[in-house]
């Protein structure tokens, strides 16, 4: 039924003509809520019906959909999904819907603050979608101008640093990539005798590039995206910016931006340049391990709920690059699995340390304490948050974290003790969190007196999204029967080495 | 009955010279202004010249445009002047320096 | 009908119970007891019938499909695997949880809305502890290992406002987290090495797999064991876990969870019996921990403490029971080996029934007294008859005195420990260390059983029965579970001599079938049984002499010297804590303070010096900018004709 609906480009679409729409009913913010509800609903709708459509076996793109854009430049409109993107697109358009739901209480300046998320959406939908590396690269910078304007201008006292930092930080990284996507496009075309920009067209050359290009070449694109994901040591500007960012955007910051490095890593370094990444392998795992081990130490330190979550980002997007670099199927598999993971669990862990800041007023661990007994329910969500990012199996970080080390035993041997100490250090973490938070005697440093429970806008996305980490941890089928079929070819690029 | 190109060019390289002396030279804003006529008229003679040199007309319709569009920046050139005027009380080009570190 | 294709509801039973409770159970106006009980009680007849059914057919059933697939490779199933070992852990754990359950609805009956949250996470307990014990594979079992991990966090943190609570919950999740770990690794070495984690295929594999690799995967999910049945050095969770209910104390940290360690033993006990450095390593854990936690129990101040020292002695016991079983098993020692498995087992299951019952008739004296200091108690006997006569039976049947349960496996466990001292000596000195435990154990119960029933009546006693409507036993739906406990206390050793006897059941590998004269001709005419009585023996006296009628008096001998000093640090715990934090505290978290330092000042330092240096480069670069209309007109000028002379000296315009 959906065969002749252009299903990619109305995900597109609908959030562009919803970010005009709520933008310019700025007369009245109700009418701005209900707007960006609406029309960040109806992608969701559209990526449910896309899930259901989408033939899991085959493991190629579908829903393609491919016009010319500026011919003599090679660049063309091409979208499509594949194993990898559909549970992205899936992820991001859940997320931007229940943020929008999240940020109910949003009085200032509303129809904008809405009307960015939706522009959020766009461009994170566009990046999952295109294939084709200049489309891909537009839709990947016009992600950074909305999350820039919300820490901006709805983020905490050092707003404007954070923001800056994370614009120049990420931007520079993207110019990086920028050329790396040139160098491709050049040298592509003069294999080919005809330049594109289509990632197909390029993809298909890959094995001709000569070894020296492919490790300059990938070194670039790797610094575009390690930036992003955050991989130590570049990661600096990610606690900042969370901690300033108000509390939808960190939960689509974590929630998707990070992902998009390392959708960036599977979808274009490695099928494009796989002898590059063969001669990368050794520095990826080491990045990754140290930013699992590093990040989970961090978080001990922190005093801010927030950054701890922050950091715990880090942490376990360095378990997404573990899993890549095996450059195995069960690993790729596995950390592609891990993003759509930690993007529901961090999405419910920014949520709970906003409803610190609107409830307590303040995020600050030592001056919390014994909060269970006046919020239950935030408690209770807080726990299976805290217990779903420390990998506690039946929730859906467990078996993409499980698959990763399995695969790293597998790829590297011993070298597994280092990044599985994290697994004990991020128990330490949250269950101190834990304790010095909602558990212990209540706490005297600030006034709990007309403390509340949650709100129904603040309920609603919390339960969805424990639900799905519960339904996802106990039939993670149900997402990884998506993502196999899809790596059949960047393994094979890898394994051919 | 043709007038050798060298002797339209030398004009005009004189025309030009002249504007630009008078842009870097001239301490009075509207002179500078005018001296910049100077430099794109010297222009518009080059491109009639060569017109009619090759016997192609494409050149004094660029002449023509370049003065029409020519007459619009002078526009904008003495209103600004003018609004400067109002504002600092003077046209002399070296105390206007608001784009100085 | 075969009641094995139904055995999957087991834990379903409970776990839907679970969600029920936890959703609907706030209405309620038991707040999901009743709930709590049928769906409990529900596993436990179904656990029942199909443990009956396999020890009287001696079937072993499994049922498989595949939960996730992961990778061409790699596949994760889901199933039902029941054998001898299996049924004996269903009868233990759903029994002692029905009873558990059934004398909490008494014991927090005081506790207003909470009680929903103490059901609900009851519920998954015993849901998940059951869905462990039936894992047909090791992956299976660590997920429900987990589980029950969370739910003993959340029920050891019930009173999460008590920071005394909330510490030890921290503790318990973190300290058994470690062991955890060491649980993955040894997943990790198996899974990569065999690719499958299935128990029966894991065991038909074992002979063509790696021996190095095998040797290691054994060692880390011993380490597993190691956390969470609290063995040195990670047994001081258990201790600090009892700032829990004691319900929960009784149901989850003395009868069913930590026994999921052994039960972890006794499913990797092929894989353990590949390297004879393991077995011996697991033999020599369980025997240190048995005895040094047994000298902590020696004088521990409050009841429940000396009951949690206890427990992880008494694991210990297992745990030793067990390596010794490998140790031989690897020599060839086939049915000694066989029978160390058994007795293992058999202390484990003899172990829940009497603990339990402790725990339960502790919580039946806090219950009353309202305190957990031994020496506020005292003279409770004449108040509490049916606490007291149920102890005493736990307290005769944990330090060996035949007939009772504990004689017999406690006999077993160190004939066979005696036994592999004739392939290795180590283990001679842990059946020496072993019969210490045994005298220390019959100490340290009686002494707390004067404490609390005998002697003079205490501060708290008096407190206590001062109040008119106090004056009365524990309600029935507590001293119940205590009477029927009470009875398995005294009589399951004798499941000895039922049918096949315990060794004919519960074996591995080799079924070691004796008549009754056959069994008590073996245990009888062995010195070492008689080692072991007499150990017993002393022990009461001993205590008999110090607490009821204080010849000797505890107090005099602990007052100088070394003994002084020996009492210090059993008061301390040996320094674990202390230890515990300064690597946990001191060690782990100052290190982060410093990287957070590094990660300030040093990596974002770098950043911000790199935009810094652009920002003060920008400073100098535009004092270029002079503001001067003209002078850029010069540079345009001059720029361009030197452009046009290069061109031409290059000769493009020419």
């Amino acid at each position: 039924m959906l065969e002749n609906i252009p299903i990619l480009s109305l995900l597109l679409l609908f959030p562009l003509i919803g970010a005009v729409v709520t933008f310019s009913l700025g007369k009245n913010p109700k009418a701005a809520k209900m707007s960006a509800l609406v029309f960040s609903a109806i992608p969701l709708v559209l990526s449910l019906l896309m899930l259901t459509e989408y033939t899991q076996t085959s493991g190629g793109y579908q829903f393609m959909e491919s016009f010319s854009w500026i011919d003599t430049l090679g660049i063309q409109y091409i979208m499509g999904v594949d194993g990898i993107s559909v549970p992205m697109v899936f992820l991001s358009t859940l997320l931007v819907f229940l943020a929008v739901i999240f940020s109910w209480d949003i009085e200032h300046r509303t129809h904008q603050y809405m009307a960015l998320l939706l522009v959020l959406e766009l461009g994170i939908l566009g990046v999952f979608m295109s294939l084709d590396y200049f489309v891909f690269y537009i839709f990947w910078e016009v992600v950074l101008i909305p999350m820039y304007f919300l820490i901006s201008v709805w983020g905490g006292p050092r707003r404007s640093y954070a923001a800056i930092k994370f614009f120049i930080y990420t931007h520079i990284a993207s110019l990086v990539m920028l050329l790396g996507i040139f160098a491709l496009y050049f040298e592509a075309g003069n294999y080919n005798g005809y330049y594109s920009f289509s990632m197909e067209t390029i993809n298909a050359v890959s094995p001709f590039f000569s070894d020296t290009f492919q490790i300059v070449v990938f070194g670039a694109l790797f610094f575009g995206f390690a930036v992003k994901m955050p991989m130590f040591p570049f990661h600096t500007w990610l606690p900042d910016a969370h901690v300033e960012a108000p509390t939808a955007g960190s939960v689509l910051l974590a929630g998707l931006l990070l992902k998009m490095g390392a959708y960036g890593i599977i979808r274009v370094a490695f099928p494009a340049l796989p002898s590059g990444a063969e001669e990368w392998q050794l520095v990826m795992v080491i990045m990754a391990i140290l930013s699992i081990v590093y990040g989970a130490i961090m978080c001990l330190a922190q005093k801010d709920l927030k950054k701890m979550v922050a950091y715990s980002s880090i942490s376990h997007m360095g378990i997404v690059l573990l899993g890549f670099a095996t450059f195995s199927e069960l690993g790729i598999a596995a950390g592609v699995f891990q993003m759509f993971a930690h993007g529901l669990i961090t999405a419910v862990l920014f949520m709970m340390c906003g409803v610190m800041q609107h409830k307590v007023g303040t995020r600050n661990i030592p001056r919390l304490g014994g909060l269970a007994a006046k919020m239950p329910y935030a408690a209770t969500f807080m726990v299976i948050g805290f217990q779903a990012s420390l990998g506690l199996p039946g929730m859906v970080g467990f078996v993409a974290e499980f698959s990763v080390f399995t695969a790293t035993y597998d790829a590297f041997g011993w070298l597994l003790l280092i990044p599985v100490i994290s697994v004990a250090i991020t128990a330490a973490y949250y269950i101190w969190a834990l304790q010095r938070t909602i558990f212990g005697p209540l706490t005297k440093e600030v006034d709990t007196e007309h403390i509340h429970d949650l709100y129904w806008y603040e309920t609603l996305p919390l339960a969805v999204l424990s639900g799905l980490i519960v339904l996802f941890g106990m039939f993670p089928g149900l997402i990884l029967d998506y993502i196999r079929p899809a790596l059949g070819t960047v393994v094979g690029l890898l394994g051919g080495i | 009955m043709n007038i050798p190109l060298e002797y339209i060019l030398v004009l005009s390289s004189s025309l030009f010279i002249v504007g630009a002396a008078g842009v870097i030279l001239k301490k009075n804003a509207i002179m500078v202004l005018m001296s910049i006529e100077l430099m794109l008229n010297a222009a518009n003679v080059n491109m009639v010249a060569f017109s009619s040199y090759y016997g192609d007309a494409r050149g004094q319709v660029f002449a023509l445009f370049s003065i029409g569009i020519a007459a619009a920046e002078v526009a904008v050139g003495l209103a600004i002047l003018l609004n400067l005027n109002k504002l600092k009380k003077t046209v002399n080009v070296d105390d206007i320096n608001l784009l100085r570190w | 009908m075969d009641i094995l294709e139904y055995a999957w509801l087991i834990p379903v039973i409970p776990l839907l119970a679970f969600v029920i409770v936890g959703f609907l159970g706030n209405r309620m106006k038991d707040k999901g007891g009743l709930v709590a009980i049928l769906g409990v009680g529900g596993g436990m007849v179904l656990a029942l019938w199909t443990a009956f059914e396999i020890l009287t057919t001696g079937r072993v059933y499994e049922v498989s499909m595949d939960w996730v697939v992961l990778s061409s490779e790699y596949r994760l199933e889901i199933g039902v695997f029941l054998d001898n070992v299996a049924a004996m852990m269903l009868i233990v754990v759903s029994f002692i949880a029905f009873l558990v359950v059934v004398y909490s609805t008494a014991y927090i009956h005081d506790q207003g809305p909470r009680r929903h949250r103490y059901y609900t996470e009851i519920c998954l307990f015993v849901g998940v502890m059951l869905g462990l014990v039936l894992a047909n594979n090791f992956i299976q079992m660590f997920i429900f290992w987990e589980l029950v991990g969370l739910c003993s966090y959340l029920l050891i943190g019930f009173w999460f406002e008590r920071p005394a609570a909330a510490r030890a919950a921290k503790k318990a999740f973190l300290v058994t987290r470690v062991g955890d770990v060491m649980f993955m690794i040894g997943l990790f070495l198996l899974f990569t090495e065999l690719k499958t984690l299935n128990f029966q295929l894991v065991w038909s594999a074992l002979d063509t797999a790696d021996a190095a690799t095998l040797a290691f995967a054994g060692f880390f999910l011993f380490g597993g064991a190691i956390g969470k049945s609290a063995q040195f050095p990670l047994h001081d969770w258990l201790p600090d876990a009892m700032e829990g209910p004691t319900t929960v104390s009784a149901l989850i940290h003395a009868a069913t969870m930590v026994n999921a360690g052994v039960y972890l033993v006794a499913r990797a006990f092929p894989i353990l019996t590949q390297s004879a450095e393991v077995s011996l390593f697991v033999g020599v854990i369980g025997g240190i921990t048995a005895f040094i936690a047994a000298t902590m129990a020696l004088c521990a101040p409050k009841i429940k403490g000396v009951l949690a020292y206890s427990t992880v002695s008494q694991l210990g016991y297992m745990i030793l029971a067990l390596g010794a079983g490998a140790y031989m098993w690897h020599f060839g020692h086939y049915v000694e080996a066989s029978i160390a498995f058994g007795a293992g087992l058999f202390h484990l299951m003899n172990h829940a029934f009497f603990k339990g019952l402790l725990f339960l008739g502790a919580g039946s004296v806090i219950h009353y007294v309202h305190t957990e200091d031994l020496n506020k108690m005292g003279g409770l006997g004449k108040y509490m008859k049916v606490t007291s006569i149920t102890m005493l039976i736990a307290s005769i049947s944990i330090a060996g005195i035949p007939p009772l349960s504990g004689f017999w496996s406690k006999d077993e466990v160190l004939a066979v420990t005696f036994q592999a001292g004739d392939a290795n000596l180590t283990f001679m000195l842990l059946w020496i260390l072993g019969v210490l435990t045994a005298f220390m154990t019959a100490f340290y119960m009686f002494r707390m059983w004067f404490m609390v029933f005998k002697g003079k009546e205490n501060e708290g006693t008096k407190h206590a029965t001062e109040h008119a409507h106090h004056k009365h036993e524990a309600p029935v739906a507590m001293l119940l579970p205590l009477v029927v406990l009470a009875a398995l206390a005294f009589g399951s050793g004798f499941s000895l001599f039922i049918g096949d006897g315990f060794f004919g059941s519960i074996y591995y590998h080799e079924a070691h079938v004796l008549s009754i004269g056959e069994r008590l001709t073996d245990v009888f005419t062995s010195p070492l049984t008689y080692v072991s009585i007499i150990a017993a023996v002393s022990g009461i006296v001993l205590a008999y002499f110090s607490f009821l009628k204080t010849t000797v008096s505890a107090e005099k001998f602990v007052s100088k010297g070394f003994p002084k000093a020996m009492h210090k640090l059993l008061l301390d715990r040996y320094k674990f804590p202390v230890a515990y934090d300064k690597i946990g505290y001191v060690g782990l978290y100052g290190f982060s303070l410093l990287l957070d330092k590094f990660d300030r000042y040093v990596i974002d330092g770098i950043v911000n010096a790199i935009s810094a240096f652009l920002i003060g480069a920008g400073g100098v670069v535009r004092k270029a900018q002079t503001g001067f209309v003209q002078s850029y007109t010069t540079l345009l000028l001059a720029g361009v004709s030197l452009i046009i002379i290069l061109l031409y000296v290059v000769g493009v315009l020419r």
